[in-house]
């Protein structure tokens, strides 16, 4: 499989030249982007483990994509426009004319709204691997290893996705762009049955490379979970402390994502403090469009605004807000680039690239050691609750909003002085978004990222404050 | 070349000859175990987005094709974002694993032209539908998500070419000061918009309340709220893939899920008018399948692969999101067929039970055959029928009890309960005709 070559910044302003010609609008924007994906799926329904390998169904499916989008307008009359394909030759966009543009507006940003130049460097475009016969082993990897840890577990489906994209943008504003990425994804959902009692896992992993996912730990930890869901649930649950694994705080955090982006956002969270820290002084929540060695990482967003590291949280306190480079300036805090599309069909919007709470300095091993009396919480319980709402206050304050409340189900470990007592196989954590970063106690030095949109990382978290209880 | 099932205006994607493409298919087949299919799609989907919003008609235009090779119930699929000689090439090549696997020269495609954007329809939606909510003699803030989609399916296998299907539809969400509605519609027509402004209005009344917690009673659910349940505990419990993962699909043919008032028919040629479907999305024919007679499990719901592997099954029923996913089997236009009882007595004797005119989401859970419907409001019945609104409603139950609930079909199917589904994460537009049910002795929680 070839990749299809992206077209050059001159070729973009040609065409911006020809679609202002041919519409009249007096700003224009195009983004190009180009992928490939090479995509593994396993349907064993039910299949018991170990199973052999020529015995599975696979289906494989070799994918090209391709497509543009165009912004063009201005003040009061605007377009947007998304095509699959190569990008149209300048006398192509015959099409369009004065009326393509309707009631509407489109601001785009210039250099001057803190853009920089594209790189002059060109595009590394990505040879394509043939990761096909990779992915088969990696999948192997885990149903054999799984299958001597854990003979009882069937794989219900798998889902290995591995790919490259790229994406060149510019506009009549002087913006151009170029991104890159590589990214390997791999989804797995098992049951299990132990002493006539259901259980399922789902795991979702990504990594910047199909090597870097490795079979051995998925399938440790698909075991861990299996064993966790088949559990006997415990006739009581200690109401103390509660640790969190990275995974679970990574779920909490996404719940979080609403408060830390945008003007709305941050004046919620100027206001969950109360006149207190909104966490520990080691609490730090960061952003960060061009994280080393990030799944997602880049010097520019989508519409070439560079990146940076936005301190969301700092030391505890509200740090600065995640703002667009429209919002450049408000309040007096700088704007980063953080506007993202989730595909060339999709116009940008704000959003988190890396979020995460920065890892601390103490041993993860240790905060589950130093549990008193307590929970350890592995990861969401399969097809259980996990959300947050943040509806305004009803007890009739003006502009008030409300305090915001969570709820997730989770499956994990009762922990006396480090000693495990029993498992949890479903339990239901809930509090108010206050309690859960004011309560929070100890942060590891596990720092961990998993897949959302974009990419969401913790570490081990330390929390008290909060409910626990068993369920269902 | 036939037309399209739906009657409606004939819109050729391929504009040149099938044949050659599906000549180059039979070069690939190496043995007679193997069968090669090609699936080109176009959609368009054209969005207004309230005023105020940047960009606010957001049009959208994609076509490409699909190369897949079925062999020993395993699929090996190449797709493109572009109609062409060489990308089917190129395509055949990736599935067939050689170069020049169709030969040197690749056939000559050629695709017709776009149809016309015709935005008066989307920009009058708005005024309709404010409208519409007027006549109930309400007035609300209101902020409008219009989105028309359209999309053209060529499928041939092997020699085979399969008729064009068209789709056209539309999608509305309705933004109020107290929630989202979001569902499917037909057209934008006055008769398809006003039970959209019943539901907001429903909604309206019923803002503020607390989760209503009934305890066991008569249920009675509109055609919409029957047309969810239906589609949650028979359409999707009988796909192939789902019922796999309990044991063998072809054993539940037969099996008694409910009583004999429940005659429910999987009809992709009946759908509203311009969604007709004349073949799947595999270029098989589309059938008329008696998912339940008389309450017994007759055929569920196979495309090919399930088809091969259990040849009791008929396939026909397969879809695909877009050109980049393998097709599933899956519900198109779900059908409860009409009862006896005329609708007012669906109510007789049912004084202190709950009216729910939609549901807003559905679950269920393959593995236990566990439900979850959410009402985002319902209405208790009094001596005359549905009276005072309630708040939020859920029920939860098992699949067969929910079925064997069901106590009594009304006789006026209606066109209602259409809206996407998202199983495995591929969306699809589902449609259904029912008529009301009344459920009884079921449990409801919040």
């Amino acid at each position: 499989m070839t990749f299809a070559r992206l077209p050059g910044t001159r070729s973009l302003r040609l065409a911006l030249g020809a679609v202002r010609e041919r519409t009249g609008a007096p700003g224009a924007e195009l983004y190009v982007k180009a992928g490939n994906t090479r995509r593994i799926e396993i349907d064993p329904w039910m299949t018991p483990l170990p199973v052999d390998p020529d015995d599975l169904d696979t289906q494989v499916s070799i994918l090209d994509e391709r497509g543009w989008a165009l912004r063009a307008g201005g003040a009061n009359r605007a377009l947007f426009l998304a095509d699959s394909g190569p990008l149209p030759e300048p006398n192509g966009w015959r099409r369009l004319s004065r009326h393509s543009l309707r009631p509407g507006s489109l601001r785009l940003p210039s250099p001057s709204s803190g853009t920089s130049p594209s790189p002059a460097a060109d595009l590394a475009e990505h040879e394509p691997d043939d990761e096909e016969t990779a992915g088969l082993a990696l999948l192997h990897g885990v149903l054999r290893r799984l299958g001597e840890r854990m003979p009882e577990a069937r794989l219900i489906r798998g889902r290995l996705d591995t790919g490259a994209s790229a994406a060149v943008l510019a506009s009549t504003t002087g913006v151009t762009g170029r991104t890159a990425l590589r990214l390997a994804t791999v989804e797995l959902d098992f049951a299990a049955s132990r002493d006539g009692r259901q259980g399922h896992c789902r795991l979702y992993r990504a990594a910047s490379s199909l090597q870097m996912l490795s079979a051995d730990s998925i399938a440790s930890e698909i075991a861990e979970r299996l064993t966790l869901a088949t559990a006997l649930a415990p006739p009581f649950l200690p109401a103390g402390e509660v640790a969190v694994s990275p995974a679970l705080g990574c779920y909490l955090l996404a719940l979080l994502a609403p408060l830390l982006r945008g003007r709305s956002g941050w004046r919620r969270l100027r206001k969950l403090g109360a006149g207190r820290p909104l966490g520990p002084p080691q609490l730090q929540i960061v952003d960060d469009g061009a994280l080393d060695a990030g799944w997602v990482s880049a010097a520019q967003d989508d519409e070439g605004v560079p990146t940076r590291a936005v301190a969301l949280v700092r030391d505890g306190e509200p740090g600065e807000p995640l703002l667009s480079w429209e919002d450049d300036g408000w309040s007096g805090f700088a704007a980063a680039g953080c506007r993202r599309r989730s595909g060339w069909r999709a116009l940008p919007e704000v959003c988190h690239s890396h979020l995460y709470i920065a890892g601390g300095s103490e041993p993860a091993e240790s905060i589950r050691a130093g549990i008193v009396h307590g929970c350890y919480l592995l990861d969401r319980a399969h097809d259980g609750q996990c959300h947050a709402t943040f509806e305004a206050s009803t007890n009739g304050n003006a502009g008030g909003l409300g305090e915001g409340r969570f709820e997730v189900d989770a499956i994990g470990l009762i922990i006396r002085r480090g000693v495990v007592l029993g498992e949890a196989p479903r339990v239901r954590l809930t509090g108010s978004v206050r309690q859960l970063l004011q309560g929070i106690r100890a942060i590891g030095d596990d720092l961990r990222f998993l897949p959302a949109p974009g990419a969401v990382g913790a570490p081990t978290l330390l929390l008290t404050g909060l409910q626990v209880e068993a369920i269902g | 070349m036939r037309s399209n099932a739906n009657g409606a205006e004939q819109r050729t994607l391929l504009t040149s000859d099938v044949a050659a493409p599906a000549d180059a298919l039979t070069r690939l087949v190496a043995h007679g175990g193997q069968q090669f299919e090609a699936f080109f799609e176009r959609v368009e989907s054209v969005e207004l987005v309230p005023k105020g919003a940047p960009n606010r008609v957001r049009q959208r235009k994609e076509q490409g094709l699909a190369v897949r090779k079925i062999e020993n119930g395993r699929s090996r699929l190449a797709a493109a974002d572009t109609i062409s000689g060489p990308a089917f090439a190129a395509c055949c090549d990736r599935v067939a694993g050689t170069a020049r696997s169709i030969g040197t020269a690749p056939p000559r495609i050629r695709t017709g032209r776009w149809p016309a954007l015709r935005l008066a329809e989307i920009e009058q939606a708005e005024s309709r539908l404010t409208r519409a909510v007027n006549r109930h003699r309400v007035g609300f803030p209101m902020e409008i998500n219009a989105r028309r989609h359209r999309r053209h399916v060529q499928v041939i296998r092997s020699r085979v070419a399969a008729p064009p299907q068209f789709e056209e539809y539309f999608s509305l969400q309705v933004t109020t000061p107290w929630g989202v509605w979001g569902g499917l519609l037909p057209s934008l027509a006055a008769e398809d918009l006003d039970p959209v402004a019943l539901c907001l209005v429903d909604r309206l009344r019923s803002r503020g309340l607390p989760p209503h917690r009934p305890g066991p009673g008569v249920i009675v659910l509109g055609p919409s709220a029957a047309a969810v349940l239906l589609h949650e505990v028979v359409a999707h419990a009988l796909e192939a893939d789902t019922l796999a993962l309990s044991g063998s699909p072809d054993q539940v043919v037969g099996l008694k899920l409910g009583g004999p008032e429940l005659d429910v028919v999987d009809d992709p040629r009946s759908a509203p008018l311009a969604c007709k479907r004349s073949s799947d999305d595999e270029g098989t024919a589309a059938i008329s399948r008696w998912l339940l007679r008389r309450g017994r499990v007759r055929q569920p719901l196979a495309d090919l692969v399930w088809a091969e592997r259990y040849p009791s099954m008929i396939p026909g029923a397969a879809r695909r999101a877009s050109r980049h996913r393998l097709p599933g089997p899956r519900t198109t236009h779900l059908e409860l067929l009409p009862g006896a009882i005329p609708e007012r007595e669906l109510f007789a004797e049912a004084a202190g039970g709950l009216y729910i005119g939609e549901f807003e989401r559905g679950n269920l859970d393959p593995f236990d055959g566990r439900c979850v419907l959410r009402a985002p409001c319902g209405r208790r019945i009094g001596a005359s029928g549905p009276r005072d609104h309630t708040g939020p409603v859920e029920i939860r139950s098992r699949a067969v009890d929910l079925l064997a609930a069901v106590a009594a079909v009304g006789d006026r199917p209606l066109a209602g309960g259409a809206g996407w589904c998202a199983k495995d994460g591929a969306l699809l537009p589902v449609w259904a005709r029912c008529p009301s049910v009344r459920l009884e002795g079921l449990e409801v929680a919040d």
